[in-house]
């Protein structure tokens, strides 16, 4: 059975029109399931472990990437196992279906397009196993980021000190819209993070105040961070998680339906 | 224009980029491809590629399958296959490689030797 849960923007009026069309193609596919929606009052957690108890088989997230670090992190801790457990409890396969066009870039990295578009990719059903960063107890499927003014990396056998003014990025599933350098690999199946730092040089040659980014990229699985001005780490955009973090890699933890289009 | 394959030496696939603002301390052993632009410290250890930009400031031991060095170097340099010095290069150490190429205003101050890839392997 499908459980969709969807976020509480979408009972804005003004998607009633796009989820009545994506309830209405589900059902011409053979998709329907049951509908939770998320509330102050409801507990995400809880909703997500009482559907796997009866029997969910595939979990989808309908809103933006907020509802997919939500439900992400319901499932992955829903399934975590026990403190004797050696093996990992498998994950059931999670879906997404973007609503609206705007904060929808985990989507997009996996190529699945909005609205009626992700049900196609639902019915399709090609489900890869993805690797997941954790920061602290935490998940995240794509970045974790925080600005460099006062923040310490440390990664076993060696320290990385920045020189100029920029952003720390922490990379399991690169979003579209992200400048990357173009030699270097990111892939969500590797068994690694990449720590991306990006920093703004002033360039004074040819045009006063103009910057030319610098980056940097280092393979990791396991980092600490620790911001001695008390910013917070933002996880896939939305989550935030208090520093000093302890950041490492989760391998092949999350089984995800994924389109045609996707980065790797 | 050059493109930045052509700038970076062709390098593909690469693993770790250390950027023009960042410096690294430690000992930093790899398996991919590498490339460094800014200061490194301690040492470097690859099985792959190594690529030194002309701006780079490494003071570290170096060890690599195949190596294009470029900015100033202080430490020893092994190659096991081809090793590239670029004209903008200052290399402090010794260099040990397979086979060698230098380019005419690098500086070398230090004790070179030409090991066969395959004495190499048995060693």
């Amino acid at each position: 059975m499908h459980v969709y849960i969807y976020d509480s923007f979408v009972n804005h009026k003004k998607y009633n029109n796009i989820l009545a069309r994506i309830e209405t193609r589900l059902t011409d596919l053979g998709l329907n399931g049951k509908i939770c929606r998320l509330g102050a009052m409801k507990n995400i957690r809880e909703m997500v472990k009482s559907e796997l108890s009866r029997g969910a088989k595939t979990i989808v997230a309908v809103g933006n990437d907020q509802t997919v670090s939500q439900v992400l992190n319901a499932l992955a801790q829903s399934t975590d196992p026990a403190p004797y457990q050696k093996t990992l409890n498998p994950t059931p396969p999670m879906g997404i279906i973007p609503v609206n066009g705007e904060n929808n870039s985990i989507a997009a990295a996996l190529g699945i397009g909005p609205g009626e578009e992700a049900c196609e990719t639902l019915s399709a059903r090609r489900v890869e196993k993805l690797d997941l960063g954790m920061a602290n107890d935490a998940y995240f499927l794509s970045t974790a980021s925080i600005t460099n003014q006062g923040t310490v990396v440390t990664i076993k056998n060696y320290s990385v000190e920045l020189l100029e003014e920029g952003e720390i990025n922490i990379i399991n599933l690169p979003p579209k819209e992200m400048v990357l350098p173009r030699e270097a690999i990111f892939n969500p199946q590797d068994g690694f993070l990449d720590l991306l730092i990006q920093t703004k040089k002033n360039k004074k040659r040819l045009f006063a105040g103009a910057q030319e980014m610098s980056q940097s990229v280092f393979p990791v699985t396991l980092l600490s961070l620790s911001n001695d001005r008390g910013r917070p780490l933002l996880l896939d955009g939305s989550l935030e998680v208090r520093s000093p973090a302890e950041i490492k890699l989760i391998k092949k933890k999350l089984n995800i339906i994924v389109g045609k289009e996707r980065n790797f | 224009m050059f493109n930045k394959e052509m700038e970076k030496g062709g390098l593909k696939d690469v693993e770790t980029v250390i950027g023009p603002s960042v410096k690294v301390k430690g000992d930093f052993h790899g398996q991919g491809n590498i490339i460094v632009e800014g200061i490194v410290e301690g040492s470097i250890k690859t099985g792959n590629s190594l690529y030194v930009g002309d701006k780079a400031k490494v003071t570290a031991n170096i060890e690599a399958k195949d190596a294009r060095i470029g900015g100033e170097i202080v430490g020893n340099v092994k190659v096991k296959g081809h090793l590239e010095i670029a004209a903008n290069a200052r290399i402090m150490g010794d260099i040990e490689a397979a086979s060698l190429a230098v380019s005419r205003g690098a500086i070398l101050n230090g004790n070179c030797s030409m090991v066969a890839e395959k004495e190499q392997r048995k060693s």
